[in-house]
């Protein structure tokens, strides 16, 4: 008898113990337990021979050009509610946003709803907005021009600070949807893409609305890039735009549909557009007509990191890590770096910075020929 | 592995979700209501298969306890007789279990899409994009716009509203496929059960994303109404069923009226329960109806062959009491 009620509680063991599996291991497989979490890509920016850029342990991290030694600031972290049944925790923010410098001001986007304004040199913070609670999610970076930083949020709104303070600069200008784009700053106005499938170009001084460009046929998650009072971006519904800069009137849409979105941001340099595309293939057209020069060029696998110029050669990294040079319309794969690549691309003195994904590295290459200068982990133990 | 599931099940489910969130008002939450009832109605016939299957393994517990009793000491005869047993009533130990594996692809499908397809980080939207068909459509669509009435879909339930419905339709759900067993150990197996697993889901609706407990609710309710019109409110009613309903009452006019030999009412003996066993007021004697009407032994012997008849040919129909 003793035995048999072993066996029922046994059985009864196995029978709770298999479901808890089969949940458990159908959630993990569905991938929502890992892989689509916020980690984050900044991208880096140069000043002074010093590279600043902000890593996955949410730390603003000072690489000097000449020898890839580094310095790290204290993490910003945020405070999560932590769900039933658990503990509130603290975890890294993600930074998405290529860092910015002015006077001795480093300034951050955290994917916690707040702008940061550390010391260049003792990376110690000196402001943050807003002071108090947190606006919604910041993927974009911010710029800074005119005593001002701007920047766009998830709340859809555009916000100008003063640099020196952080105090808020003119009301924030509200678009439609989310903005998870960087903002570009062009002489006197601020250009700036949102979900609601428009660009709109505000005045930096007072963030009055200049105009709107005309709605694309999907969400402009990548910045636009400005090119002889042209302003050029790619939508998610596969077609590169480009729009006067002085009124948002259309210019051309590209003739040709690309296999996927675009996510990078594009650059025109010498009267071409290269536009690099989720599909794997950079499009390069004619930036007066937005015809096609010649076939896409393939770079076998996605390209979500936006590429830099330097010299006369356009530099682009895929998602596999494949670092290319596109010259005179010609590829040449300048480095295999065999991990995943998603932050943009940041050049200085011939030298291109690549920020990886996997295992965060920061590998410094010769923009000509592709020769590692120096390569360093950007985790601080 | 990966890359056959993505293609073959994945990919089809997500894309699918997409277009038709474009036809649903761009409602995100319509959509995955819409897309569970879809596939739930695809899933139909193997539905009814597995419950069917269940439910005649449920008739056949008495049995199988008595067999159990019987060759307490002879495991290897006590498996022969099992499945000498299973082969003439021609039910097959597994007929429960291999629909509800032919569904589990398509359950997680569904779970992963509308996981995927909310692609709150940006992480998750990049990622997404690798999953598209090449329909314009499907490109320009995307992100979805994850608010629902109270919710939004790609956070978890503040109110906790939506937790507590999973629990209560689970439970629900699997108070009315409780089988009714003699066996009191197997009962109290099945008892816990009834209250794991809605107790598991509610914690996980905790934890997940609104969105996936708005599919579990919706589920729920469709297993809730399937099950209803295959085997009735099953064991919902039967623990309150001290009182005899209206409905009862009717039947029990009704059988009297069969056992009294009228012609009048022959029509309707497959769907009479046993009459033996409706002699006191209440119908739960602690065996379940299913395994009354099986049985069949109480009909006068002209009123087997009617049952019988109409049961072929009203298989479908939904029981009355």
């Amino acid at each position: 008898m003793r035995v048999k009620n072993n066996k029922i509680k046994l059985s009864k063991i196995l029978l709770l113990t298999v479901m808890f599996l089969v949940v458990t291991v159908g959630l993990a497989t569905s991938g929502c337990m890992g892989g689509l979490q916020p980690v984050g890509w900044s991208g880096g920016v140069v000043a002074d021979e010093t590279l600043f850029l902000g890593s996955m342990e949410g730390r603003l991290v000072v690489v000097s050009v000449a020898d890839g030694t580094r310095q790290w600031s204290e993490p910003i972290t945020t405070t999560s509610s932590g769900g039933f049944g658990c503990a509130a925790s603290s975890a890294a923010v993600p930074i998405y946003g290529t860092l910015v410098v002015a006077g001795d001001l480093v300034y951050i986007s955290g994917y916690n709803g707040k702008i940061y304004a550390f010391d260049s040199t003792s990376l110690q913070k000196r402001w943050v907005y807003p002071a108090e609670g947190n606006l919604q999610t910041i993927v974009g970076g911010a710029v800074v021009a005119l005593d001002k930083v701007y920047f766009g949020c998830s709340d859809g709104k555009v916000y100008a600070l003063r640099a020196d303070t952080g105090v808020e600069a003119w009301e924030p200008f509200q678009t439609g949807d989310k903005i998870w784009s960087t903002p570009v700053i062009d002489g006197e106005a601020v250009y700036i893409s949102s979900f609601d499938k428009k660009v709109y170009a505000l005045d930096a001084a007072t963030g009055e609305k200049k105009w709107e460009s005309p709605e694309a046929g999907g969400v402009i998650a990548s910045p636009p890039f400005v090119y002889n009072d042209t302003v050029y971006f790619g939508s998610f519904d596969r077609y590169l735009y480009a729009v006067d800069a002085t009124d948002g009137q259309l210019k051309w849409k590209s003739e040709v549909e690309a296999g996927n979105w675009f996510w990078a941001k594009p650059v025109v340099y010498n009267n071409t557009v290269y536009a690099p595309c989720l599909d794997g293939k950079v499009y390069i057209l004619d930036a007066e007509s937005g015809h096609e020069l010649i076939d896409a060029i393939d770079l076998g696998s996605s390209v979500s990191s936006s590429p830099v110029l330097v010299d006369d050669s356009i530099i682009i990294v895929s998602e596999e890590g494949k670092v290319y040079s596109i010259k005179d319309n010609q590829k040449k794969e300048l480095k295999d770096l065999e991990t995943k690549v998603y932050s943009p691309l940041c050049a200085s003195n011939g030298v291109v910075y690549v920020h990886t994904q996997e295992d965060e590295a920061l590998y410094a290459l010769n923009a000509q020929t592709g020769a590692e200068v120096w390569q360093v982990s950007l985790a601080s133990e | 592995m990966g890359a056959v599931w993505d293609t073959i099940i994945f990919k089809p489910v997500l894309n699918i979700l997409i277009v038709l969130c474009s036809v649903l008002f761009s409602n995100f939450g319509l959509t995955i209501i819409a897309l569970t009832i879809i596939i739930r109605g695809c899933m139909y016939p193997l539905t009814i298969r597995q419950l069917r299957s269940t439910k005649a393994m449920e008739s056949l517990q008495p049995k199988l306890t008595e067999l159990r009793q019987k060759y307490a000491k002879d495991k290897q005869k006590l498996a022969q007789e099992q499945m000498r047993m299973y082969k003439e009533s021609g039910v097959s130990p597994i007929g429960c279990l291999v629909p509800m594996l032919i569904q589990m692809p398509i359950w997680i499908a569904l779970y992963q899409s509308i996981m995927m397809a909310l692609a709150v980080a940006p992480e998750g939207l990049l990622k997404l994009s690798s999953y598209l068909y090449s329909w314009p459509v499907v490109y320009s669509m995307l992100p979805l716009d994850s608010q629902f009435l109270w919710l939004n879909l790609a956070v978890r339930d503040g109110l906790l509203i939506l937790p507590i419905l999973v629990g209560i339709t689970m439970w629900v759900q699997q108070k009315m496929v409780a089988p009714a067993n003699p066996d009191p150990k197997q009962q109290s197996m099945s008892g816990m059960m009834l209250w794991m697993m809605p107790l598991l889901f509610t914690f996980l609706s905790l934890q997940f994303p609104s969105g996936l407990a708005l599919y579990w609710v919706t589920s729920n309710i469709i297993s809730i109404v399937i099950q209803y019109f295959v085997t009735g409110w099953g064991g919902l009613l039967k623990s309150a069923a001290g009182k005899p309903t209206g409905r009862d009452k009717s039947y029990k006019k009704r059988i009297a009226q069969v056992e009294a030999g009228s012609s009048e009412y022959a029509d309707v003996g497959a769907d009479i329960v046993e009459p033996s066993s409706t002699q006191g007021e209440g119908l739960d004697n602690g065996e379940s109806r299913d395994e009354r009407q099986d049985r069949g032994r109480g009909y006068p012997e002209s009123l087997r062959g009617i049952r019988r008849q109409s049961r072929r040919s009203k298989s479908h129909r939904p029981k009355r009491r």
